[in-house]
């Protein structure tokens, strides 16, 4: 179980090719042409781990959705209807590329955990290997060219998910965005701010070194992530009868629900999570696995493709929200308030 | 996954480019607010965000709009050079030969259409995205294919900053070899490009 209030490590690796215009403004022929070219190139025995190519075209909106989920596709390129655009999944689905997003290329990262460093040493490697078939845009003053000039440079994005409920319930999370924006990196709730899930990253323009950038994020993430622990200490010592209260109603909630939305799913985790970690609750279940992990698999399109016979593309379906119910009270089962 | 981002991170700023509280500073904050269920969004300065997020109940979230990218946006962008007078209007009418993008293209989006358009708006680009900043130089990774010339190029501009430290520092022994290994850079880039 991971008592870590860093939960899991994203990235993302802009790139575009020098001969062509940038996605918005170059001709439809022209970006069906890199598809296939870049397409090709996945297909070939070059790469250590076979690419997964997917036809967009034909994808069910919810198996699209799962792939958002799993972090393996940016909220943006699920929603964007642009031309020839294409996406493969690496290996293992350690790591995905979009193309012909808002930038020609867009290699992507995701993994559990503090992981910040081996996702850049997989993208970069990826890199490379891409650059055999393409001239990427680079300029020596403004770094990879990117349709947007405030993220031209590095072309990196380092995200990293934290945990931080007492830092949100008490207000003290504002003062943390603004520190943040000091050093470059701005802060997003993750799932609408649902269980003080939030995502910090790199914002402002970066030239690099990428190794900085990773740093910066990690730092910043442990400096944050000690601020919710100590946090976390003040409000069992000052408020220990309220802190017992509202964790011991997450868990009756969560033992006792028969309907579930995915937001008071995450709440109610985050609080049993907080307990768990503060030797408050005795919950096997929740013990067994970590609470992001928990969380990600609550989300609809998780329900849809692990639990339903007959794959609904209604993700409001309430039929999602009764089995989400079913498996909190089936790893809540047997929790207490010590 | 990837949180989904307030549409100001994406340059796409509809709000106020100044403080929404007291008008008076630029708007740097982004302050997203939950009560009840009920979300709003504030565009502040540093200081009247950390005041209005201290007295918010319930959630409350500052996002950070990074200020060098808010300047990209139509409204600043449009306000500063409205006062540059003559030398703004010559610009208006700049646009690139390659994709067609025009400078009013660039202030609307935010975006340019192509590589060419770091050269053509280039200096809009220096004003808008590297204002404040030290002198861009790009520190990173380069391209493992490009010509020589930029490989080259980019190692006399790390040599260049590394020298302008030493000589702050009177380091001037070092400097001296870092100049000369400048020189030798230098003359390698005028027979790669040759």
């Amino acid at each position: 179980m991971s008592t870590s209030a860093l939960t899991a490590s994203a990235m993302s690796l802009s790139r575009n090719e020098a001969g062509k215009r940038f996605c918005h403004t170059e001709d439809a022929g022209a970006l069906e042409e890199l598809r296939a070219e870049v397409i090709g190139t996945l297909k070939s025995d070059q790469w250590e781990r076979p690419w997964h190519i997917y036809d967009l075209d034909v994808m069910p909106p919810v198996d699209i959705t799962h792939l958002v989920e799993r972090g393996l596709m940016t909220p943006a390129f699920s929603e964007e209807a642009g031309e020839a655009r294409g996406f493969a999944v690496y290996g293992n689905n350690q790591a995905s590329l979009e193309i012909n997003g808002l930038d020609h290329f867009n290699l992507i990262g995701f993994r559990e955990g503090d992981q910040l460093e081996s996702l850049w040493s997989l993208l970069s490697v990826l890199d490379d290997r891409l650059e055999a078939v393409v001239s990427y845009a680079f300029d020596p003053r403004w770094g990879y060219l990117t349709a947007y000039p405030g993220k031209a440079g590095t072309g990196l994005r380092a995200y990293a998910t934290l945990h931080v409920p007492a830092l949100m319930l008490t207000g003290k999370l504002a003062a943390t965005a603004l520190e943040l924006v000091g050093h470059g990196l701005g802060i997003a709730p993750l799932w609408g701010g649902a269980g003080g899930v939030v995502q910090i990253s790199n914002i402002a323009r970066q030239t690099g070194p990428e190794s900085d950038i990773v740093a910066e994020v990690e730092n910043m993430s442990r400096a944050i992530t000690e601020k919710e622990r100590s946090v976390r200490k003040m409000l069992m010592r000052e408020h220990p009868v309220q802190a017992r209260d509202q964790i011991g109603r997450a868990l009756g909630v969560a033992q006792h629900a028969w309907m579930m939305t995915f937001q008071e799913a995450v709440n109610l985790i985050s609080a049993g999570q907080v307990g768990l970690e503060q030797g408050l609750v005795e919950a096997p279940g929740l013990a067994a696995e970590s609470a992001f992990s928990l969380m990600s698999r609550l989300q609809p399109a998780h329900i849809v493709i692990d639990h339903m016979e007959v794959k609904t593309d209604c993700l409001d379906s309430p039929e999602i929200g009764e089995i989400r119910a079913r498996v909190m009270r089936e790893v809540f089962a047997g929790s207490s308030v010590r | 996954m990837f949180a989904e981002e307030s549409p100001d991170w994406n340059l796409d700023l509809g709000g106020s480019a100044d403080c929404e509280l007291c008008g008076e500073e630029p708007a740097t904050m982004h302050l997203l607010r939950v009560v009840d269920g009920t979300v709003s969004h504030t565009h502040l300065c540093a200081h009247c965000a950390e005041g209005m997020a201290e007295q918010t109940e319930g959630l409350a979230l500052v996002l950070a709009v990074p200020s060098v990218l808010r300047r990209l946006s139509k409204k600043s962008s449009g306000d500063r050079e409205a006062t540059a007078g003559a030398a703004s209007a010559s610009r208006e009418e700049s646009f690139c030969g390659v994709c067609g993008t025009t400078l009013s293209d660039l202030r609307e989006s935010g975006m340019v259409g192509c590589a060419n358009c770091y050269g053509v708006f280039a200096d809009h680009l220096e004003a808008t995205v590297s204002r404040g900043a030290e002198p861009i130089e790009h520190l990173g990774k380069v391209p493992l294919r490009g010509p020589e010339s930029d490989s080259l190029r980019h190692e006399m501009m790390r040599l260049e900053r590394m020298l302008r430290e030493l000589v702050a520092h009177e380091r001037f022994e070092e400097a001296a070899g870092v100049r000369d290994r400048l020189a030798d850079l230098g003359q390698r880039l005028d027979g790669a490009e040759a």
